[in-house]
């Protein structure tokens, strides 16, 4: 019986060895092409992603919920610590609170004085976090809204606050942030109140550094940080954070966004700037009534 | 037919471990802590794969592993492809050293665990260094390797323990063949 088989084995051997072979051959090979056409490739991956991450919500919300809620049952036990924190920051959001206020009246005038009206476009989807990137070299998270719901790649997510990060594959029914502490994100910035324009690099760690300051000793810790729009990408005026500086005297970004409890994220629709492609022509009156013949369409609308 | 006494073990024993690799995945996908953290543990469906193989290869043929892995690569965003070949190729090693780990004490089937493991963490960066992709940072990819040796153990007894799975013993007569 078993010398039967050795024999069979002898026989298929070759076979199975060129199977195994070929089969590595192919992972390779899919490797190649994820590298020579990556987009492609990561297209597939979206697709993926789509098909399987909304029938493993099923199993996952729960384990996530008894998480979250063993961890509050955790934060119950320092409450009364809590308590004494929250009433100490009450206390300053008072004065914030008065400030602000001020601020919001004179703010109000202002805009009433420039007659300002806020870009209407800029509106959102919220969708709910399904999943994170899974390993510690990616930061990232699954969104469970997609193509179906309107979103393009490069979009801004937000938290209530600050910025969170961008999206980066959209599957029809989810799509992928990239967080801003990954280390594959570059934001373009600008640094109030000096305004140096610069880059926020997300390099892995819970505050991504500043780089590319033009003048970097204008730059102050405690100075907010905002996206400036450059590149088109991103809508600008969004807050990323605070400038904080590490040991070493990097600049970094105390992100204002809360990282620790990603749930709803804001999906900013940005539909670009419109940009100034001709030189100005000269602006000229009306042409004149002998020629309105040939452009008898175009004259009225003008006026 | 005499084998039919020991063939089933096989099917469960696949789907077990294809059940336990879509397990893992999920626990690493949940969104517990989208904050960075520092540490890093350890691949356990790299290591679930080399304790199997090295212990039943029968239970994880080269295409299943193929399979879970490359699955594993998509959704973990690596780059597709090259951690599944490299564990192909690491399995394939551990089949064909079968017959000399069956009789070895477990510190010398833990050495040579540990040692593909090293290697496949080598060919990893050296590939990725070669195709100009960035690199992972070192300190956590070394974290990752050692917390699969010292996971290595783990699973062994686990597995042992919850699913039956062992040593071919000399009295099986399906396996004298299979494993050779």
């Amino acid at each position: 019986m078993a010398r039967d088989r050795t024999q069979g084995d002898d026989y298929t051997a070759p076979l199975k060895r060129l199977l195994l072979g070929v089969l590595i051959f192919l992972l390779l090979a899919v490797f190649l092409l994820w590298r020579i056409d990556s987009p492609r490739v990561e297209r597939f991956r979206a697709q993926v992603v789509d098909n399987v991450m909304p029938s493993f919500d099923w199993a996952m919300t729960p384990v996530t919920a008894t998480v979250a809620l063993f961890r509050d049952f955790q934060s119950y036990q320092r409450l009364a610590e809590q308590n004494r924190e929250l009433r100490r920051e009450l206390q300053q959001m008072k004065a914030w609170k008065e400030a602000a206020l001020q601020l919001e009246q004179e703010n109000a005038r202002l805009l009433d004085l420039n007659n300002v009206r806020l870009d209407p476009r800029l509106t959102y989807i919220t969708g709910v976090v399904l999943a994170d990137s899974g390993s510690p070299f990616r930061q990232s998270v699954l969104l469970n809204i997609g193509s179906r719901d309107g979103l393009v790649d490069g979009w801004a997510a937000m938290d209530g606050i600050g910025l969170v990060g961008r999206v980066s594959g959209t599957g029809a029914n989810t799509s992928r942030v990239i967080l801003l502490t990954d280390s594959s994100s570059r934001i373009p910035v600008i640094v109030q109140p000096s305004g140096q324009r610069g880059l926020v690099i997300g390099d892995n760690s819970p505050a991504p550094h500043i780089d590319f300051l033009e003048n970097p000793e204008q730059v102050r810790p405690g100075d907010r940080v905002i996206s400036s729009g450059d590149g088109g990408v991103f809508p600008p005026g969004l807050l990323v954070g605070q400038v904080a500086s590490d040991p070493g005297g990097r600049l970094r970004v105390r992100l204002a966004a809360d990282y620790e409890r990603l749930e709803y994220l804001r999906v900013l629709r940005h539909h670009g700037r419109e940009g100034i492609k001709t030189p100005g022509t000269i602006i000229a009156p009306p042409t004149a009534p002998q020629t309105s013949d040939t452009d008898a369409n175009g004259g009225p609308s003008d006026g | 037919m005499a084998d039919t006494g020991t063939r089933p073990h096989k099917w469960p024993m696949r789907l077990a471990y294809v059940a336990l690799c879509f397990l893992f995945l999920a626990l690493a996908l949940l969104p517990f802590q989208t904050v960075p953290r520092g540490w890093a543990g350890p691949d356990w469906i790299i290591v679930l794969t080399l304790a199997w193989a090295a212990r039943r290869p029968d239970y994880v043929p080269a295409h299943l592993v193929a399979f879970v892995v490359l699955f594993a690569d998509f959704l973990l965003m690596r780059p597709p492809g090259l951690v599944a070949a490299l564990a192909v190729i690491a399995r394939q090693i551990l089949r064909r050293r079968a017959i000399s780990l069956r009789d070895a004490p477990f510190p010398q089937e833990w050495l040579t665990v540990a040692t593909l493991l090293v290697a496949m963490t080598l060919a990893e960066r050296l590939a990725y260094a070669v195709f100009l992709i960035d690199q992972p940072p070192l300190g956590l990819v070394v974290m990752r390797l050692f917390a699969g040796i010292a996971a290595y153990p783990v699973v062994v007894v686990a597995s042992q323990l919850l699913l039956g799975l062992r040593k071919p013993q000399p009295g099986d007569d399906d396996t004298v063949a299979r494993v050779a």
